[in-house]
Parts: C-alpha cells; structure tokens; sequence
C-alpha cells in the first residue's frame, strides 16, 4: 500500500474484489436463484401434480394413508402442500432422517407418485455457502469472501468521488467509462441490499466464525447456549427422548381440523407440515408447523403441538430472547422467506443486479488493464477466468435444468449425474474460456446459454411435463434471462468495433495518459 | 397480498426517485422540455422525498412494520436502478412512466 487514503483505499478494493470477486460472483448468483428454490425442485419435479388442495383437506388424506399403511409406527411425520410447492409428503420414523424414505401422494386421490430423484433447488442453496466443498472448507471460504465483500463495499465507497452527483449517471457505449458508471451505479442504489446480505449472511454462521464469546460464556456447551435461549422447546426435546411409547389405544384427532386451527393462528396456507408422535395411542401428541416466513425472524422448530386424542392445545410458540431474536431476524433478513411472493421478486432483482454489480467490476479490472497494457499472462489468466465464472456459470445453471430433463428418470444414483453434468459444462467453460480469445468465447458460451435457456420450453414440452402456474412462471422468468443472455453477446461485437474506433481516433493525439478516475 | 397498494408502492417510489434526479441540473436538462421553467428544478428534490414517504405508507398497506421497511428499500433500489437504465436508453418515457402508472393504478380503482 502506498500514497494517500484514496490510493491505498483504491488498491484494497482492486485486490479483494479481483480475487474474491470469482467466488463472490457464484456465491451471489446461486444465492440468487436459491430465492426460488422451491419452485425450481417444483419444476424439476414434474411428475409432481398441483391439485389445489387445501392444506387440511390434504392433512386429512394423509391421516387416512398413514392410518392404512403404518398403523403401528410410532411417529408419522407430513409435509403439505403450500403455496409455493405442492406437494404433498408422508414419512414414518425419525423426522431427522431429511428427504430420505419420503412417499409423495397425489393430494387429491391419495395414490402414491414417485417423482424423480433430483439435486432440486436446493443445489443452488447449498452451493451458495458450501460450494460443494467438503467438510467445511466450502463455509470457510465464503465466509473469507463475505469478509472481503465488505471490504470491497467500503473502500468503493471511501473511493468514489461523486456518489451524489453521479447517482443516476450511467453513459452506455463509452467503453471504461460505461462499465465504471454501470458498477458504480449498482453499487451505490443497491447499497442497502449489498450491505445487509453480506454482514447478515455472516450472522447466520456466528457460531462457526466467531464461536470465542459463546463458548466462553458456556464453556464450550454450545447445546446450553440454545437451550437457554428457548427453555420450553429445549424441554420438549429432552421429553421427546425419554416419553414412553406403550400407552392404550386411543382414536387421534382429525389432523385436518389440527391444521385449520393452526392456520388461524399463522395464517391460511402458512402451515408447512406436522408430526405425530405415537398415532392412536392415549398419549398422542400432534406438532404442527408453520412454514418460514409469517415473520422476518427466521423461526426454526416453530410449533404449535396438540393433544392427539382430545385436541387440547398443549403447547404455543414461544418468543425468542433478545440476543436469539436480533440473530433470527439478521437470519431472516437474508433467507427472505417473509412477504409472499413480492418480497421474493424483490429480493430476486436486488441479488441479480449484485450479481452484475461484482461482473461489472471484474471486467472493470481487465478493460483498465488492457489499455494501460499490463502484463499480458496474468491479463489473459484474468480474462478467461472471468469468462468461465460469468458466463460459464449461468451456461452450467441453465444445463443443471436440461440435464433433469434429458438424464433418464429411473437412472441409478441420478443425483449424482445431474451434479456431474453441471461440474462438467462449468469445467468445460473453463477450458474454452482459455484457449478462446477473451470476446469470442463470451459471445460464444453467452450465446449457448442464451440458446439453451430459450430452448427450455421446447425440451419441456417434448418431454411431457404438467404445466401449472409456477412451472410456467419459471419458464418465462428462464426465457427472460436467455433473451438478456443473448442481447448481451449480440452487443458485443458493436461494443468492440465501437472501442476500435475510438483507438484510432484517438491514438494519434492523445500521448499523454490519462488520469484514472474512479 | 394487496396488489393495489404494492402497484402503488412501486410507482411511488419510482416517482420519488425520478423527483431527485430530476433535481439535479444535467438530468433536467436531459428530460425536460427546454420550455419548462427552470426555476421549478428545485423543488424536485423536496417533492420526490414526499413521494417516497407516500411510498413507504404504500408498502405498509402491503406488508406488516419491519417488512414493509425491507420492502420500501427494496422497491426505492430498484426503482432508482430502473430509472438509472431508462435514462440513456428511452428518456421519453422516463417522465411518462409516474404519469402511466398513476392513471393505470387510478383505473384499478374504479
């Protein structure tokens, strides 16, 4: 570092967005799409059908299903169908087991559908602060990148010199000029956006970066730390292990009419799904759940719990501690499951612009370096990475949907495949980003995922699925980014022909080099 | 979900935004009809602060307290990012586009 604040300043942000800024790109991204991860497994789940059944009226169904095929289980686990997925899906056992040993039934007929095994929207959620890395390397390193996130948020500010006068300046078809104005102005309207999703997506993992104050204060207990923070659900839990299962038959209680109650008191279609602990016995208990979101604060093990025979009300949810609540609601603010479908849209185009906020400033960074004429190894090193991670990455989400489709439904460890194939353009982008000279292979991998997403429909089509509204909805929104992908590689070459000529209008007269502004 | 009042929102906070640019000298020179008065520009930033807070009482028609404040951000960034793209790209229908919106939210109205 060296000179005054602004250059040193200057410096920091080149360096941590340049090297971060890769990462940061995916992290953002699948962040992005992760906003819509139920309506994208949803889609990659046609065999699912949508029959507009309401939520007790679906409780009911499962409580006869259950009743005739696992009478005797001890726990009987349901998930609903909700206004974003659904699907309706029963278990017996262990609810820790996850996805694992889940029957899916048709909400309206009761007959068992088996859908298709698939990464799901979820691939995208866990991407996002895994990167699929083992163990948690992956949270590491996007933690590392959250951090320099900030950085990078803060310098840009303390380095921009005209913030108020330049708020809504953007000058299209200037080369650097554009490219600054287009990253500074994502930066500076969305600020309030990058700020909160990068320090809040650093509060949800407060144990794992920051673990010294709690383990102080509990000496290393960290289970003491939850349970002292919500007494009544820790209690539940210690009573659901040593809770005796023999008790005398006993009929349970309507789960719909459980359900209905439920929603009077999260709202009509909040409820994501219940538990039964020992159905048909006098010591029936009934848990029923809301799904995220009828409140900012992320609200997880959220329940309300019934008697099962009587249907007396047991137990209500309690309110959160304030240390408990501020970290819940940071949580909340950045899993944006709170006000419908408006704030999801919202939150959708904020991540979209970061996202091109952080593509702007990478491709900042080679526009500058390719006129002052800097080493052109590391430049070409830049460049091609920037291609695979920008263009690259959008190409390998896109083909993540065709392979759901195109991979053979029955096919043994289907998960893994989709995985592989989305790695495998990724990997592929690389090696053509670099051996591609750096404005052919944008065009080139832009317009294969632009062709790939405004093929989608076709393949959807061809390949037999049910259409409802989300599944439409996704279509169009896919279909809308392929034409965005493709006007943007369709540009380029006028982008290109446009900075030529202004080379050489200009190199004759202008010798001496011009100041960098930022 | 109220639409109406989210519709509302939406435009409300694009005007307010477009209030402030317009304040600022090169942007009015941009959009606005060299006829108009100029002595008019400063009242610009005043009125779209107005607008943004007519905004806010919009989204909390929408949304309950602390969502509607993440939801008036939200709309407020991304309606300056809007106006932002609009600008060099379709100045005319930068100025229209308040006028548009209030007489489509006026005719759901009715």
């Amino acid at each position: 570092m060296k000179g005054t604040l602004t250059q040193s300043m200057a410096w920091l942000h080149t360096w941590c967005g340049l090297l971060l800024g890769w990462v940061l790109f995916a992290i953002f991204l699948t962040g992005t799409l992760a906003v819509f991860d139920k309506e994208i497994s949803w889609w990659m789940q046609p065999e699912l059908i949508d029959r507009a059944q309401p939520a007790s009226e679906a409780a009911n169904l499962a409580h006869r299903w259950l009743t005739t095929h696992h009478p005797d289980e001890s726990n009987w686990n349901v998930s609903l169908p909700s206004e974003r997925s659904a699907a309706l899906g029963v278990s017996v056992g262990e609810r820790r087991r996850g996805g694992e040993g889940v029957t899916h039934l048709d909400p309206l007929t009761g007959d068992t559908l088996e859908p298709r095994e698939t990464m799901g929207g979820n691939f995208f959620f866990r991407f996002h602060f895994s990167l699929n890395l083992p163990n948690m390397l992956g949270i590491w390193v996007v933690g590392l990148a959250a951090m320099a996130m900030l950085v990078a948020l803060i310098s840009g500010i303390v380095i921009h010199k005209k913030i108020f006068k330049e708020f809504f300046t953007f000058r299209p078809a200037k080369g650097q000029r554009s490219w600054l104005d287009a990253h500074n102005a994502s930066a500076v309207l969305l600020l309030p956006f990058h700020l909160m999703i990068t320090y809040t997506g650093l509060v949800i993992f407060f144990l794992i970066y920051m673990p010294a104050a709690v383990d102080a204060l509990f000496e290393g207990d960290r289970q003491a730390y939850f349970s002292e923070a919500q007494p009544t659900l820790a209690a539940m839990r210690a009573g659901e292990r040593t809770r005796p299962t023999e008790a005398p038959a006993a009929p349970l209680v309507p789960l719909g009419d459980l359900v209905a109650r439920a929603e009077a008191r999260f709202g009509p279609g909040m409820i994501g799904g219940l538990a039964v602990a020992n159905p048909g016995r006098a010591n029936a208990e009934v848990t029923v759940r809301p799904v995220l979101g009828h409140r900012i604060e992320l609200t997880k093990g959220e329940a309300m719990v019934f008697n099962g025979v009587t249907g007396e009300l047991i137990r209500e949810p309690e309110a959160s501690r304030t240390s408990q609540l501020i970290q819940q609601v940071m949580a909340g603010l950045h899993f944006a499951q709170f006000g419908g479908y408006p704030m999801r849209w919202l939150y959708f185009l904020c991540g979209l612009i970061s996202s091109a906020m952080i593509a702007t400033g990478l491709v900042l960074y080679t526009v500058k370096q390719r006129r002052q004429g800097t080493n052109h190894a590391f430049l070409k090193l830049v460049e091609s990475l920037n291609v695979s991670v920008i263009a690259g990455l959008a190409l390998a989400c896109i083909a993540l949907l065709w392979a759901n489709r195109l991979l053979p439904t029955g096919l043994e460890g289907r998960l893994g495949w989709e995985l592989r194939l989305f790695f495998g353009v990724w990997a592929l982008t690389w090696a053509h980003g670099w051996v591609r000279k750096p404005m052919q292979a944008w065009r080139e991998q832009l317009y294969a995922a632009a062709a790939l997403a405004l093929g989608l429909p076709a393949l959807d089509v061809l390949t037999g699925s049910a259409t409802d509204t989300v599944r439409l909805s996704l279509l169009a929104c896919v279909v809308a980014m392929g034409l965005g992908l493709g006007w943007t590689a369709w540009k380029i070459p006028a982008v290109v022909a446009a900075r030529k000529a202004r080379a050489a209008r200009t190199a004759p007269i202008d010798k001496t080099p011009q100041g960098v502004s930022s | 979900m109220n639409g109406s009042a989210l519709f509302a929102s939406l435009v409300l906070a694009y005007a307010g935004m477009l209030g402030f640019c317009l304040g600022k000298e090169r942007h009015w020179k941009q959009l606005i009809d060299p006829r108009v008065s100029v002595r008019l520009r400063p009242l610009c930033a005043p009125i779209g602060a107005v607008l943004l807070c007519l905004a806010a009482f919009a989204a909390l028609r929408v949304w309950p307290g602390g969502m509607a404040l993440v939801g008036w951000f939200g709309a407020v960034s991304l309606a300056g990012f809007a106006l932002l793209m609009l600008i060099p790209y379709a100045p005319r229908v930068v100025t229209m586009l308040p006028v548009l919106g209030g007489v489509i939210w006026a005719a759901s109205l009715v």
